[in-house]
């Protein structure tokens, strides 16, 4: 099943084992070199945590379901920690192409709920398939370039 | 469609690593080789309105594209310090500014001064013409052969150049090819 | 009054150090477009 990180901002995460709620989806953390997302950062502040995929047992469309608790961490380093305070946001994030030139800006980015491996971006009125995506960070994420009309 | 872009503009844009995605530096200087037909690199500041220069440059090799918006480099280690860089990268001589250089043709004929250069978007600064502030006055485009022959300050200029002024870059796009087309059949 | 003048003076005084430093700053940041030294 595919979502979309627009639908998925602000989802809540619950704990398979007691029901518990730990939070709401603050940002998704993408790993841009293996185009899947690394991890969900829940809350904001001081107070962010970092799930990695691997803790996820569903991410469902009305929730993200984890084991518990313990699934929760803080962040563990400064790429980490830029994810926690949204600085790598890819949504509204920039767009480049890998010859230097401005695409527009990251509108969404949809997924595959099962395995986390990203889709597609849409950027603009444009449907870019995830394997174009070379790069992501705080100042743009990076785009194959294939051909692709300068505007 | 060639498309190209002024030296000019290279200048404070923001040097941004592929595999990362982030703004490392900005460019401060071109430095371009008239015999290569090519930049050789560019020196740099740091990114913020009020950061000083970065001691790192980064030569054409490394280099992966110059657009309209950026300049793209594989990752930060693509920036390397003075010392195990090219001298005219590390230390380019501000006598050397190319703006006001004059364009003579092999016949001797002036074109007029150089305003700036055009590089073709998304190569690792190719050269291939010339804004000029022409000899009778107003400005004009011309195409450059791949190499071209210094003279002091004077850039040389084969003689069919003249035949290839143009208005604008977009101009000067379409006529690239048709001028390196003439000169190979020389 | 004499406190006073001497907060002013103060003040233009930061003020103007403050202009000099981003004035500098800007110069120094200020790039170009050069050609490689011909070869001799």
């Amino acid at each position: 099943m595919t979502d979309s990180f627009r639908q998925a901002a602000g989802r809540k995460l619950i704990s398979r084992t007691s029901a518990q709620d730990l939070g709401t989806v603050a940002h998704l953390l993408v790993d841009a070199q293996r185009r899947q997302i690394a991890a969900v950062v829940v809350g904001r502040g001081k107070k962010a945590r970092l799930v990695d995929w691997s803790q996820i047992s569903g991410f469902g469309p009305d929730a993200v379901m984890v084991g518990d608790e313990g699934a929760l961490r803080p962040p563990a380093d400064d790429r980490e920690r830029l994810a926690a305070d949204g600085k790598l946001e890819i949504l509204g994030q920039r767009a480049l192409t890998e010859l230097g030139n401005a695409m527009g800006t990251v509108d969404d980015v949809t997924f595959d709920t099962g395995t986390g491996a990203l889709v597609h971006l849409r950027v603009g009125d444009r449907e870019i398939p995830a394997a174009a995506m070379l790069g992501s960070g705080s100042y743009a994420v990076v785009l194959a370039d294939h051909g692709e009309p300068v505007t | 469609m060639t498309l190209l872009m002024h030296a000019s503009q290279i200048n404070g844009l923001p040097v941004v690593t592929v595999q990362g995605g982030e703004d490392v530096a900005e460019v401060r200087d071109v430095i371009y080789s008239p015999e290569a037909g090519h930049l050789v690199g560019l020196t740099l500041n740091k990114r913020g309105f009020l950061s000083g220069r970065r001691r790192e440059v980064l030569p054409v090799e490394a280099i992966h594209a110059i657009g309209r918006d950026a300049v793209m480099v594989a990752d930060e280690s693509s920036l390397v310090l003075p010392e195990d860089a090219p001298d005219d990268v590390a230390h380019p001589g501000p006598d050397r500014n190319v703006v006001g250089d004059d364009v003579l043709t092999v016949g001797g004929v002036s074109l007029g001064t150089v305003r700036d250069l055009a590089l073709l978007v998304g190569s690792a600064g190719e050269v291939v013409g010339y804004e000029i502030e022409k000899a009778g006055g107003g400005r004009g485009y011309i195409p450059l052969p791949a190499q071209l022959a210094v003279s002091g300050s004077a850039l040389v200029v084969p003689d069919i150049t003249e035949e290839f002024v143009r208005d604008d870059l977009v101009g000067l796009g379409a006529a690239v090819d048709d001028f390196r087309a003439r000169l190979g059949l020389r | 009054m004499d406190a006073m003048n001497w907060l002013v003076v103060v003040l233009i005084v930061l003020l103007l150090a403050a202009l000099a430093f981003v004035v500098i700053r800007r110069r120094g940041r200020a790039g170009g477009v050069f050609a490689t030294r011909p070869k001799p």
